[in-house]
């Protein structure tokens, strides 16, 4: 179902963060912003936060603790090898590779957490509001109906703080 | 009170953003250069030697090459470590520059990290090949298997590397890849044919560039850097225990890790400056790639080089040092002197003595300068791998089995194969991907640049 979404179109990150003050500070509420380039304050005034951190440690400990598992699994329980009389559970010896198989299940975790996450996958449908985002502009969305505020409203503001455009579009 | 600019502009020109996009992907939209297709035909040519020569190895068997019972390590191990090393420059220059936070990481990062890309691909043809009957290599994967179970030995360095490098290659290129993304969205929005707009549509993913997006693509750039950091130092590390974990003299020593890494990110340093002077000389992106980036790297390799020249020398101080007859034959007969001394020398002089030169201002400066010395850094590297693979191995412990090692025709053309391979991998990417990080270096644009126009 498609909604009337009105775009602010900003030429500069510095014209960006003003308009993006400016909005909020009349409880404006903003649907999202699209930068060509990664701007913290914008992510920070939409109150995004992201755990990829976090899940990143995650995996990296269940890596750690299930790589050991298995190394003490082949080594000891399934298939011991008797090296002159060396104990089976090698364990400083297993650091490195535990090291190693860590990075790589960290990896692919990672970018599998990556894609689903930031829906980013091969053959994805998109919709850009505005095309020229992903090259010199940097563009805020409302949705008419949850913004709070009219187009007029909203242009006024965002024109004021340096928008170098703004208009209306269904999708 | 003092007042002193710590680096200028990044990128020279005056550039905005719709100017930098249009700029980078010249290259992409513009008819293919004259250069390129005979570089490519060079290079396909190389290539094919190559893979006729692996075809005979394959065909024929190890026996087709020089190595024998006391240099079981010959042309295929120097040249394994020496793409390993070209291959950690692009990890490198992205991941710890971009953990240190430089900003002038980003001209450069994508080419590096291309680079690697295809050097580790190259290096892994080596020991695949080594195995003698490649199509056994899958025994090498750690995998219930009908062979006892019987399990690979977790505790070998050959299998770490195994893993290591494995792990590097997919780290390298995702990093890579993910870091093009962005850029193909751009690429794709500007795209005025059919074909090219649904080609990058593809490769971007669906790319929109929102905060949403930004987010966890930080996110993952930042925990893949932070772990990939450990990982260059633990790649090459490995290699060198593959060498220091034996009782080889020459090898045998607790200096090789370090000694290893440094070297590694060395002769990757010196081809990032040669690609970078390339890229910047025929796709005309001097605005991009500056005297300043190219200045900056220069100092980087004196660094390195001096480190370097101090790893030479503590190698051979501590031969003598030890007293150890084996170790001090092996460093002042076999490579001061002896059948390989030209090897040493030329180690010597292209590794620790030419890039001093670069001390200069006018040396850093001098673009032909600074890429006939990036040469000469790889082909002083080159060196060094031969100069510690084939002296330690060719006289050890029993002079009986002391003997020469000089590469047959069908190593010479594996190795000049893995070149044309490397080199069509390189011209791929000058021809069909933004060399420079578009989205990254819009993000370095001086503030003053924008906000100055209000």
């Amino acid at each position: 179902m498609s909604a009337t979404h009105i775009i602010g179109v900003f030429d500069s990150k510095h014209d960006l963060l003003a308009g993006i003050e400016g909005a909020q500070s009349k409880n404006i509420t903003i649907e999202e912003i699209y930068t060509p380039y990664p701007v913290m304050e914008a992510m920070d005034a939409l109150k995004r936060k992201s755990r990829f951190t976090t899940a990143a440690f995650i995996y990296g400990a269940a890596a750690v603790v299930g790589v050991l598992s298995f190394l003490y699994w082949t080594s000891v329980i399934d298939w011991p090898i008797n090296y002159g009389g060396k104990p089976t559970n090698a364990f400083p010896s297993f650091i490195i590779i535990t090291l190693v198989l860590t990075i790589l299940t960290v990896t692919i975790m990672s970018l599998f957490t990556f894609s689903v996450r930031a829906r980013i996958y091969p053959g994805k449908k998109y919709f850009l509001p505005d095309e020229r985002s992903t090259d010199d502009k940097f563009i805020v969305l409302f949705d008419k109906k949850t913004a709070g505020a009219g187009f007029e409203a909203i242009s006024s503001t965002l024109k004021a703080n340096g928008a170098s455009e703004v208009y209306e579009k269904e999708f | 009170m003092y007042k002193a600019e710590v680096r200028g502009p990044l990128i020279l020109g005056n550039k905005d953003y719709r100017q930098i996009t249009s700029d980078i992907i010249a290259p992409i939209d513009n008819k293919t250069p004259g250069w390129w297709k005979v570089a490519m035909a060079v290079a396909v040519t190389m290539a094919s030697i190559g893979f006729f020569a692996l075809y005979y190895t394959v065909r024929y068997g190890i026996g087709t090459w020089a190595v024998n019972n006391s240099v079981a390590w010959g042309w295929e191990i120097i040249n394994f470590v020496w793409w390993i090393g070209i291959g950690h420059a692009g990890t490198a220059f992205s991941i710890f520059l971009l953990i240190l936070r430089q900003k002038w990481r980003t001209s450069i990062n994508r080419a590096a990290e291309a680079m690697t890309v295809f050097a580790v691909g190259c290096a892994a043809i080596f020991p695949a090949i080594h195995m003698g009957r490649v199509w056994l290599a899958f025994f090498i994967f750690p995998y219930p298997n009908t062979r006892g179970p019987l399990w690979v030995n977790f505790n070998s360095p050959l299998f770490w590397d195994f893993i290591a490098i494995s792990a590097y290659l997919l780290i390298s290129a995702s990093f890579w890849y993910f870091g093009m993304v962005p850029d193909f969205a751009s690429i794709r929005d500007r795209a005025k044919t059919k074909i090219k707009k649904a080609i990058y549509g593809a490769l971007a993913f669906g790319w929109t560039g929102s905060t949403k997006e930004w987010l966890r693509y930080e996110g993952l750039s930042y925990v893949l850097g932070g772990i990939a950091a450990v990982l260059v130092v633990s790649v090459h590390s490995i290699v060198s225990t593959d060498f220091a974990t034996s009782v080889i003299p020459g090898w045998h020593t607790t200096l090789f890790p370090p000694y290893f890494v440094v070297g590694a990110i060395f002769s990757g340093f010196a081809m990032v400056m040669t690609l970078m002077i390339v890229i910047r000389k025929y796709y005309h992106l001097e605005d991009y790639v500056t005297d300043s980036h190219l200045n900056a790297i220069g100092k980087i390799l004196v660094f390195i080089s001096l480190i370097m020249g101090t790893a030479y020398g503590t190698e051979v101080f501590m031969s003598w040092y030890s007293g150890n007859p084996y170790e001090m034959f092996t460093f002042f007969h076999n490579r001061i002197t002896g059948d390989y001394s030209f090897m040493f020398w030329a180690m010597v002089i292209c590794n620790a003595i030419i890039p001093q030169l670069m001390w200069s201002k006018k040396v850093r400066s001098n673009i032909t300068a600074l890429f006939i010395i990036s040469l000469i850094i790889n082909l002083g590297m080159w060196y060094e791998r031969f100069n510690i693979v084939v002296t330690s191995l060719a006289k050890d412990y029993l002079p009986s089995s002391w003997t020469t090692y000089s590469p047959t025709w069908v190593e010479i053309c594996i190795y000049l194969g893995t070149i044309g391979i490397f080199t069509i991998g390189v011209l791929f990417f000058f021809r069909f991907i933004p060399m420079i990080a578009i989205s990254e270096v819009k993000s370095v644009l001086k503030p003053t640049e924008i906000t100055e126009k209000h």
